[in-house]
């Protein structure tokens, strides 16, 4: 069966080819990194999986379904999660709330029954203490406890950052993209997020599909690597394998390592 | 001074109505970001077909105002999916345009099918009774407003506070990528959100029938619960409340004191106030959206 | 050589259409004369649509009882929302392109406002506005008559009634903020005035408002013990009703366009018993002081007759039967009459002549009388000055009070 996977994935905007029939595969419990300059289609990538861009050609497999042109909320509830280059929490909400939201998927108490909530021991009641010991736990691994009823959108961006993650976690995904995780921390923060992602991969099981700009990091955690340029594939393989790659080492001379701005 | 009294319990009193309008726009605005002239037809149609229900095919005041509440829900959503969702890029000019578009389609509907003709919504409660505390009176119907909109807006606040649904509508509201990915089904919430807010306005409607009924009967309402919602920041429920409550006791102290010939437009007067000294309004609270 | 064919032709055309005709007179053929009605058949003041569709029917009912000496009426009417730039659109187009002999009726007096010029500077008839306005006798216009009633009169005889009568010590208004109000106001003012009274309080209603609440504590407040209402039926009602949650209890009194008991028995749930209010006509009054009528049930030979053939056959289904129906029948019924009397030959001017003419004609409403224009004289072309008074029941039915009473014309800015 397969697990994850994209198959002549093309995406246009206007003339441009953001996407040119890109193909990897996934196997369940791995971390797949996918590097490349600015402007490459990393993120056009993920916005696709998620279902937020319609592609314009090829397939995504998740679990032998095509998901292909499923709505955001479809893919959510499939079992994919994702955390953005920019940060994208809910700014007027805590950090309880905001990963909270993340189990939107599990609350099934709908419009009637919630309003029919009469204590701990009702059915809602029952549902919200489970959702809320999940929350805790999530909230214990990422350290954010004294962030806990604070406003997000005043917090320091490293923490926002793993709010995000959090949010993402709480929806209890099979597979979790990841955009740019360390995209302006320091170095001891980003050997913090690079400690998590372990964590995530070993303890909770999630596959992880990976976007980061920081070679160094991508060769240390990934168990393989995409390469792309101008939306096509260039390299595919494992850390040692593509980091002597004459075209991967063409295509990163030229580039500063400025973070990119683009974001869904 | 027992004059002074007696305008703020009646400014409270046309408040109530007001307030239910300022809620059902604020509801709309934030997940539609349109101002709703179509609030108040969307609260006429269904007080109209409470009133066919009733005199047309003989059912029970209690049941027909089961009818019109349900079938407002319906009008909402309906409005929400058909019409409203299929703008083309929509800017906030566009949708302004769109929902008076509806205004005028809804009316002429409705003063086609109804006739111009005033008629009377019955009620159980006789509209002309009253409640006097010394010297100051409150009318009865006015009084079940009052705890009629009170209820509502525990129940919104509640519910939107607690519910499942209430916490997607906030975050689609804050970010709808975000919220989406959330496994929130954005455009749905949005429907239903209109389909509340349609039926929080018919209670209005159902509320002032009795009085009177004839197709403008909501627009003054509509055009005060604006100024509500405006004074109170347009995104926030109590605030939307809290400014039509201020908007019906200002225009009642107005007429008493100042100057009747433009008690009706004061409430204008009122926006224009507080946008000058609040540009975000009474109770707006910021938070940065980001795209 | 083709220009002279054309204009041949072309004379020859103009000259068959003459004949055809009979004679150049617009909006008169051989078989049919048209008439113009504006109205609002939609918007806010919608409810006074029934005005227009009142002359439609009457109309209908004189064509089907063949004519006025062998030609029809046809009937143009078109809804202009009381909206006047509609107004002036609409009665120009009709005007221009198919050619209105003459126009009746028309609700309102902004509409009317809007489209007087225009008719008077084209010499066409317009008679019957349904609005008493000052403007429609300030200065009076050859081609303009008048057949409602202005509001001063009603004014006059309610506050005559109420502080001669019956003894009302402290009398207040109630006005809408137009001209119908003020000159309610105005009216009310001048009687008092020579009764040496003070006016208790004016209370002005802006157009469009739906919260009266204020209105009737301030009423209150003044403890007049007679209020006078130069409003709409739904203001009315509304002042009324919180009136009586407040424990209010004045000698409510209203000019007659909230004289409809059925209809403000209705809306008021019953409130409106005990009203007084101004009436043109529809009753049957003269002898019967004291009688109890209903118009459901017309007395009046005419309105009895009217409701079972011009209502009975030729209104709408759905059509309600009352004085804003009615009035328009009553406002066309002298230009029917003036049409009549012009005999076959009709033009704008024999019409004019024959209007002039005309002396305590009665029809449905009161007397009316014109006179030769006197440019310093609006009595020549007010025609309607009397009134009488009615008090509604409970049943929607009316107790005659006072015979018909001839009013005073006051002019314009007193
Ligand atoms: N919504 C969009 N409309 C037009 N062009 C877009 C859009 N999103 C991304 N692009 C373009 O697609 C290319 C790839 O962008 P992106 O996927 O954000 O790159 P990155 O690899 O840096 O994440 C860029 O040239 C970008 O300008
Ligand atoms: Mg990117």
């Amino acid at each position: 069966m397969t697990f994850f996977a994209v198959e002549d994935l093309s995406m246009t905007f206007g003339g441009l080819k953001a996407l040119d029939k890109v193909s990897f595969e996934i196997t369940r419990g791995e971390i797949f990194a996918v590097i490349g300059p600015n402007g490459a289609g990393k993120t056009t990538l993920f916005n696709c999986i998620n279902g937020i861009y319609p592609p314009t050609g090829g397939d995504i497999v998740f679990k032998n379904n095509n998901i292909r042109g499923l709505k955001p909320d479809r893919v959510a509830k499939a079992g994919i999660a994702r955390t953005f280059q920019n940060i994208e929490l809910f700014s007027n909400m805590n950090t309880m709330e905001n990963i909270m939201i993340g189990r939107h998927l599990f609350m099934k108490t709908g419009l009637l029954r919630g309003g029919l909530m009469w204590g701990r021991r009702s059915f809602a009641g029952k549902e919200e203490i489970e959702n809320r010991r999940k929350v805790e736990q999530i909230i214990d691994l990422l350290e954010l406890q004294t962030f806990r009823s604070k406003f997000v959108g005043g917090l320091p961006y490293g923490i926002q950052k793993k709010i995000e993650l959090g949010r993402a976690l709480a929806a209890e995904p099979e597979l979790l993209l990841l955009d740019e995780p360390c995209a302006g921390m320091n170095a001891e923060e980003k050997q913090d997020v690079v400690f998590w992602i372990k964590d995530i991969q070993d303890e909770l099981g999630i596959t992880i599909l990976l976007i980061e700009h920081d070679m160094n990091m991508v060769m240390d955690i990934s168990n393989r690597i995409l390469v792309l340029n101008f939306g096509r594939p260039i390299a595919m393989g494992v850390p040692d394998e593509v980091s002597v790659h004459p075209e991967v080492l063409k295509a990163y001379l030229g580039e500063d390592d400025a973070d990119d701005a683009s974001g869904p | 001074m027992i004059d002074f009294i007696q305008m703020v319990i009646s400014g409270i009193a046309v408040g109530s109505s007001y307030a239910l309008m300022a809620l059902g726009m604020v509801l709309i605005y934030k997940a539609s970001e349109v101002p709703n002239f179509v609030q108040g037809e969307m609260a006429l149609l269904p007080v109209f077909i409470a009133y066919m229900m009733i005199y047309s095919y003989g059912y029970s005041v209690f049941i027909a105002f089961f009818g019109a509440l349900f079938f407002a829900m319906i009008l909402g959503c309906f409005l929400e999916f058909a019409v409203v969702r299929r703008a083309k890029n929509p800017n906030i000019l566009g949708l302004i345009i769109v929902t008076i578009g509806l205004e005028m389609i809804l009316l002429g509907l409705v003063s086609w099918k109804f006739g111009a003709d005033q008629r009377i919504m019955p009620f159980p409660i006789s509209s002309y009774s009253s409640v006097m505390i010394g010297d100051l009176y409150i009318s009865t119907m006015d009084l079940v407003t009052l705890f009629v909109a009170l209820a509502i807006m525990i129940v919104l606040f509640l519910f939107f506070r607690f519910s499942k649904f209430g916490v997607a509508m906030k975050a689609t509201q804050q970010n709808p990528t975000a919220a989406r990915l959330m496994g929130i089904r954005t455009n749905r919430v949005k429907m239903v959100t209109w389909g509340i807010s349609a039926t929080v306005g018919t209670v209005s409607g159902l509320l002032l029938a009795p009085v009177i009924m004839e197709p403008y009967m909501m627009w003054n309402p509509m055009l005060k619960g604006f100024a509500g919602a405006v004074v109170g920041g347009m995104t926030s429920l109590p605030g939307a409340v809290f400014g039509a409550y201020i908007v019906g006791v200002v225009e009642h102290l107005f007429g008493g004191y100042v100057s009747m010939d433009f008690k009706a437009v004061v409430a204008f007067a009122v926006i224009v106030i507080v946008l000058c000294v609040k540009p975000s309004g009474l109770f707006a609270r910021h938070y940065v959206k980001k795209v | 050589m083709k220009k002279t064919l054309f204009a041949v032709l072309f004379g020859a055309l103009v000259v068959f259409g003459m004949l055809s005709t009979g004679y150049c007179e617009i909006g008169v053929t051989d078989t049919e004369i048209h008439i113009g009605q504006w109205s609002p058949q939609s918007g806010p003041a919608a409810a006074w649509g029934a005005v227009a569709r009142g002359t439609d029917a009457y109309f209908k009912w004189i064509n089907a009882n063949g004519g006025i000496h062998g030609r029809k009426l046809v009937h143009h009417y078109f809804d202009d929302g009381y909206n006047p730039a509609r107004t002036i659109a609409g009665v120009k187009q009709l005007q221009e392109q198919r050619g209105m002999f003459a126009w009746v009726g028309g609700v309102g007096t902004a509409p009317g406002l809007a489209v007087k010029e225009y008719l008077m500077q084209k010499k066409i008839p317009w008679i019957g506005p349904a609005a008493g306005s000052w403007h429609w006798v300030t200065p009076p216009q050859k081609y303009l008559f008048n057949v409602y009633p202005l509001y001063l009169g009603d004014a006059q005889l309610l506050v005559e009634h109420a502080a001669k009568k019956m003894g009302k010590k402290s009398i207040a208004v109630v006005y809408q903020e137009d001209d119908y109000g003020e000159q309610g106001l105005a009216g009310t003012k001048h009687m008092l005035e020579k009764y040496n009274m003070e006016l208790a309080a004016a209370v002005p209603v802006a157009m469009g408002d739906s919260d009266m609440r204020p209105h009737a504590m301030r009423l209150s407040r003044s403890n007049a013990d007679a209020v006078l209402l130069f409003i709409s039926p739904v203001a009315a009602s509304r002042i009324i009703g919180i009136g009586k949650a407040m424990n209010y209890a004045p000698q409510w009194m209203s000019s007659s366009t909230c004289g409809d008991c059925p209809l403000m028995i209705d809306i008021t749930q019953g409130l409106y018993e005990g009203v007084i209010t101004s009436s043109f006509g529809m009753l049957e009054t003269g002898e019967k002081v004291g009688d109890l009528q209903h118009i459901n049930d017309p007395k009046h030979k005419l309105v009895a007759e009217y409701k079972k053939d011009v209502y009975g056959k030729f209104a709408a289904r759905d059509e309600r039967w009352g004085y804003t129906f009615v009035v328009g029948i009553g406002l066309a019924e002298p230009l029917v009459e003036a049409i009549k009397r012009a005999g076959r030959d009709l033009t704008r001017e024999r019409l004019v002549e024959e209007l002039e003419k005309m002396e305590n004609f009665r029809g449905v409403l009161g007397r009316i009388t014109y006179g030769p224009l006197d440019p310093n004289n609006p009595l020549t072309r007010i025609g309607q000055q009397e009134l009488f008074l009615h008090q509604c029941t409970a049943d929607g039915g009316s107790r005659i009070l006072t015979n018909w009473i001839e009013t005073e014309y006051i002019p314009m800015g007193h």
